[in-house]
């Protein structure tokens, strides 16, 4: 086993974690988890939506402790109260969702309770101290920039030399390419591969198993909060890893074949030579697009080049600078998103976070989010709770959600499981049509595979479905159209039917189309 | 060998977040009859005495319902701001402006108290509103942290009173040096000297608890006070909720200082406030914005103002209770923390560290 990895057989694991278990009030959500992280190694943790992969990391970090089990770092039995005491300990984590401060500087947040930190230094000294860490990890920042005016890879670079800055041998990642593009995803791995070249360790939560398959040397999947196995990843193949994580076996297909009768109709959503400016800068310039009834849409392109501001545009949630957006001939320009929403035009965020949910509020609270102003919720100006509760219950069973109590704060259903019910509480509005940014991420992949069945259904019932992705695998599979945009400008749209995605690639650096 | 340790929960049960408030006033009491015990004096007779002179006849119970009745509303006020994010610390000023302005109606406009008394009531709450429209207009187009300038709002608002109260609406019967004369019409009585004001303020509460949990209006400012992103992606008009609910906030301040002059002062004097606007943001966070919970960390504040009065006498300053109080609050804080933590039993030793 040790000397597979290159190491003296013998070698101690940097960390082990034996028979931990914790649980939620009515939830499993880890047991009898066993678990040895070697130096030098990279070492994924698969499992479903809710399988328990971040509640196991919070507790090798000391977010959580353990209902049961312990923890062993070099031979020591360690009890972690907090993150703190787990960096010393030379565990550290990058969550889910960034903790930086969005006020601070980068060199502020990398030196932000650290020990190290001198007590009185000038912002000066501050981001030299920050530059030097940067290059002698290997990790490009620009110390004096504010982390609000960071791109997400950027972040999360930061929040990795946070890390690393603090001596870490043990890197924890908690689906770190989820927001990534992937050139940003590349870049990672190969700083990954420099640290544990190092003889430090990373541990990689991923949904993409691609991915897990190119940088992962082993592999545990959890399924439950239990463990079912941990495998060398020369071992395995990616259709392996997504059965053993959902028990079953997952058939994936190519979705843009139609039963009879289901075709592509009128025109449903247009807009019309719209530009979108904010002051000087031009978001988005003369687009032009038209939505069919019945088909779907694929817009692809690097994040970051007018997808959001498109996305806004065609619910209603901002008015274009010049042109108009067309509902079934309507011009809705000015509509807002109320009212498209109650037209039946819904919409999946792409920041599930800050748009599509309150996460302080009950889950209640949050599914409700479309209907808390229709029957049975509203009767004239009241809100009935008892009804938002049977809704709330409704949608959380169509999303294969098991809420223990719905009046716990969002926040604490796992990642997966927000996206499944956003996804969900929009799907059922959509009646017209159905805006999906980036809904597969943080997704497993049977709920990847549940997601774009129910896409399918929406579309042969009519409903015109804009997907917009990075993934150009799911693009194919399942859109009849692919809009490539690029600086806010859309370089063409082409059929998906034998595409080909190296013309595709091109577009997306800013060819148009032929 | 077992150990035990603590373990954090998602999120406290609500039956230990009510224990943890109660054990977190017995505490703060505990801790000011010790600081009274080192001063030599002896902490139970002092207790004895206040409950029964608060609650041992009708003069005190009377007195406490005169105390509770103005914190009711401030209470009130600030819990409003609170449930769309807003901290309203300038209940004090609207308290304030709203017993000026019904002081005002009462003294130079003339006809029967069935048309004055609530003209008063309705430009009470107009002022207190006044007072908090430019911090509210300044929040909601501008982005202006409402924290700063409700505040300063207030020290102009003390001012203008005290200016008015011993200038040019001065007692000109020459018998008050720093009021004005009594004003002529009065908030009628309900028993003994407590007048309609508190009523008025209970309903008031129950009012806002229904329109919070059981209107659209209610769940558009809860979405918008968590998450103003969330509100926005959902089509709810953020600003114009914003802008309703801190003027409601203001004019329920404002009732509160109209109900005080013409219910229990009945002159208009410079601190008619008395700093009932700054222990409201007590309440309310006490409280935890429930308008139904104001009623009850009210009447405890009350009660502990109350207590502070009587004992005067035994050289009790006022400073030493709103200590009191202020360790209420820092004892709710650290119950708060504690509600989220349960005590479990470790089968496994727990470990080096
Ligand atoms: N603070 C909490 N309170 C209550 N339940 C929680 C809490 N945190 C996690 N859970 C529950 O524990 C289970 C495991 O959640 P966890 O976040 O570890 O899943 P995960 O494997 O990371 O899933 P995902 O892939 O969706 O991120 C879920 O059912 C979740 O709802
Ligand atoms: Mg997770």
């Amino acid at each position: 086993m040790q000397s597979r990895l290159g190491l003296k057989p013998g070698t101690p694991p940097l960390v082990a974690l034996r028979g931990v278990a914790k649980y939620f009030p009515g939830v499993i959500a880890n047991e009898d988890v066993n678990l040895a992280i070697y130096p030098g190694e990279i070492h994924a943790l698969l499992g479903e939506n809710g399988a328990g992969k971040s509640t196991l990391m919070n507790i090798l970090t000391g977010i959580y402790q353990a209902d049961a089990g312990e923890i062993v770092v070099d031979g020591e039995t360690m009890a972690f109260a907090s993150p703190v005491e787990a960096i010393a300990a030379g565990i550290g984590m990058v969550h889910q969702h960034f903790k930086l401060v969005q006020a601070f500087t980068v060199a502020e947040n990398v030196h932000l309770g650290w020990s190290q930190t001198p007590a009185r230094i000038s912002a000066r000294d501050l981001e030299a101290r920050t530059l030097k860490l940067s290059q002698d990890l290997g990790l490009a920042v620009t110390p004096g920039a504010r982390v609000s005016d960071l791109s997400t890879g950027e972040q999360q670079r930061v929040e990795i030399l946070r890390v690393l800055s603090r001596d870490a041998r043990v890197l924890i990642l908690d689906e770190p390419t989820a927001v990534l593009t992937p050139a940003e995803a590349q870049e990672l791995f190969v700083a990954l591969r420099a640290f544990t070249a190092r003889g430090n360790a990373v541990i990689f939560i991923s949904h993409k198993l691609d991915e897990v398959m190119e940088i992962a040397n082993r592999v545990t999947i959890l399924r439950g909060g239990r463990k079912v196995a941990t495998e060398w990843t020369e071992n395995c193949s990616e259709k392996g890893l997504a059965q053993m994580m959902v028990g079953r076996e997952i058939v994936l297909n190519t979705l843009r074949g139609r039963p009879e009768g289901a075709g592509i109709g009128a025109p449903v959503l247009e807009l019309r030579d719209v530009s979108l400016n904010a002051g000087d800068l031009s978001l988005l310039k003369n687009i032009n697009l038209t939505l069919h009834a019945g088909e779907v849409l694929g817009i692809a392109g690097v994040a970051g080049n007018g997808q959001r501001e498109l996305s806004h545009l065609l619910t209603g949630m901002s008015t274009p600078s010049e042109g108009a957006v067309l509902l079934e001939g309507q011009d809705v320009s000015r509509s807002g998103a109320r009212a498209m929403a109650q037209a039946g035009v819904g919409h999946i965020p792409e920041d599930r976070l800050h748009a599509g949910m309150a996460p302080a509020l009950p889950i209640t609270d949050n599914a409700v989010l479309r209907e808390y102003d229709r029957a049975p919720l509203a009767k004239g100006p009241w809100y009935l709770p008892r009804q938002a509760f049977h809704l709330a219950r409704e949608i959380a069973k169509i999303a294969e959600v098991a809420v223990p109590d719905f009046a716990m704060p969002a926040r604490n259903l796992s990642g997966g499981n927000q996206q499944r019910l956003v996804a969900r509480r929009e799907m059922r509005i959509a009646d017209k049509v159905l805006i999906a940014a980036y809904p597969s991420r943080g997704l497993d992949v049977g709920a990847i595979n549940t997601m774009m069945r129910y896409f399918v259904e929406l579309r042969d019932s009519g409903v015109a479905v804009v997907l917009i992705s990075e993934e150009l695998e799911e693009l194919m599979n399942l859109a009849d159209r692919i809009a490539v945009m690029f600086h806010g400008e859309i370089m063409g749209i082409l059929p998906a039917e034998g595409v080909d995605i190296d013309e595709i690639g091109l577009m997306m650096g800013g060819r148009r189309a032929a | 060998m077992s150990t035990w340790r603590l373990q954090r929960l998602p999120a406290a049960s609500p039956l230990v977040s009510l224990s943890a408030r109660l054990i977190s006033v017995v505490l703060a009491l505990v801790t000011a009859g010790i600081i009274l015990a080192a001063t030599g004096k002896n902490p139970l007779d002092l207790g004895a005495q206040v409950i029964s002179s608060t609650f041992g006849s009708s003069f005190g119970m009377a007195d406490l319902a005169l105390l509770f009745t103005p914190l009711l509303y401030t209470g009130l006020a600030v819990a409003v701001g609170l449930r769309i994010g807003v901290w309203n610390i300038g209940a004090e000023g609207q308290f304030n402006l709203g017993a000026f302005a019904a002081a005002g109606v009462a003294l130079f406009l003339p006809g029967p108290p069935a048309l004055i008394l609530p003209l008063m009531a309705v430009m009470g709450m107009a002022a207190g509103a006044l007072w908090i429209l430019i911090p509210t207009l300044a929040r909601a187009y501008a982005d202006v942290s409402e924290l700063i300038t409700t505040l300063l709002m207030n020290f102009v608002a003390a001012l203008l009173v005290t200016y008015v109260a011993t200038g040019p609406w001065l007692d000109p019967s020459g018998m008050a040096l720093a009021t004005t004369a009594r004003l002529p019409v009065e908030v009628p009585a309900v028993w003994d000297i407590v007048h309609w004001g508190l009523p008025v303020g209970l309903i008031l509460a129950v009012l806002l608890a229904v329109a919070f949990g059981f209107t659209r209006w209610g769940y558009e400012v809860r979405i918008g006070g968590s998450n103003p992103g969330n509100a926005r992606y959902a089509g709810m008009p953020v600003r114009r909720h914003l802008i309703t609910v801190m003027l409601v906030s203001g004019a329920i301040a404002g009732l509160g200082g109209m109900m005080e002059v013409a219910g229990t002062v009945h002159r208009l004097q410079g601190g008619i406030s008395n700093n009932f606007g700054y222990i409201g943001i007590m309440v309310a966070v006490l409280a935890r914005a429930a308008p139904l919970g104001v009623i009850f960390t009210a009447l405890l504040m009350a009660v502990i103002l109350n207590g502070g009065i009587i004992l005067q006498p035994q050289g009790l300053t006022t400073q030493t209770v709103l200590a009191v109080t202020g360790l209420i609050l820092f004892y709710a804080a650290i119950g708060d923390e504690f509600a989220r933590y349960r005590l479990i039993r470790n089968a496994k030793p727990a470990g080096t560290r």
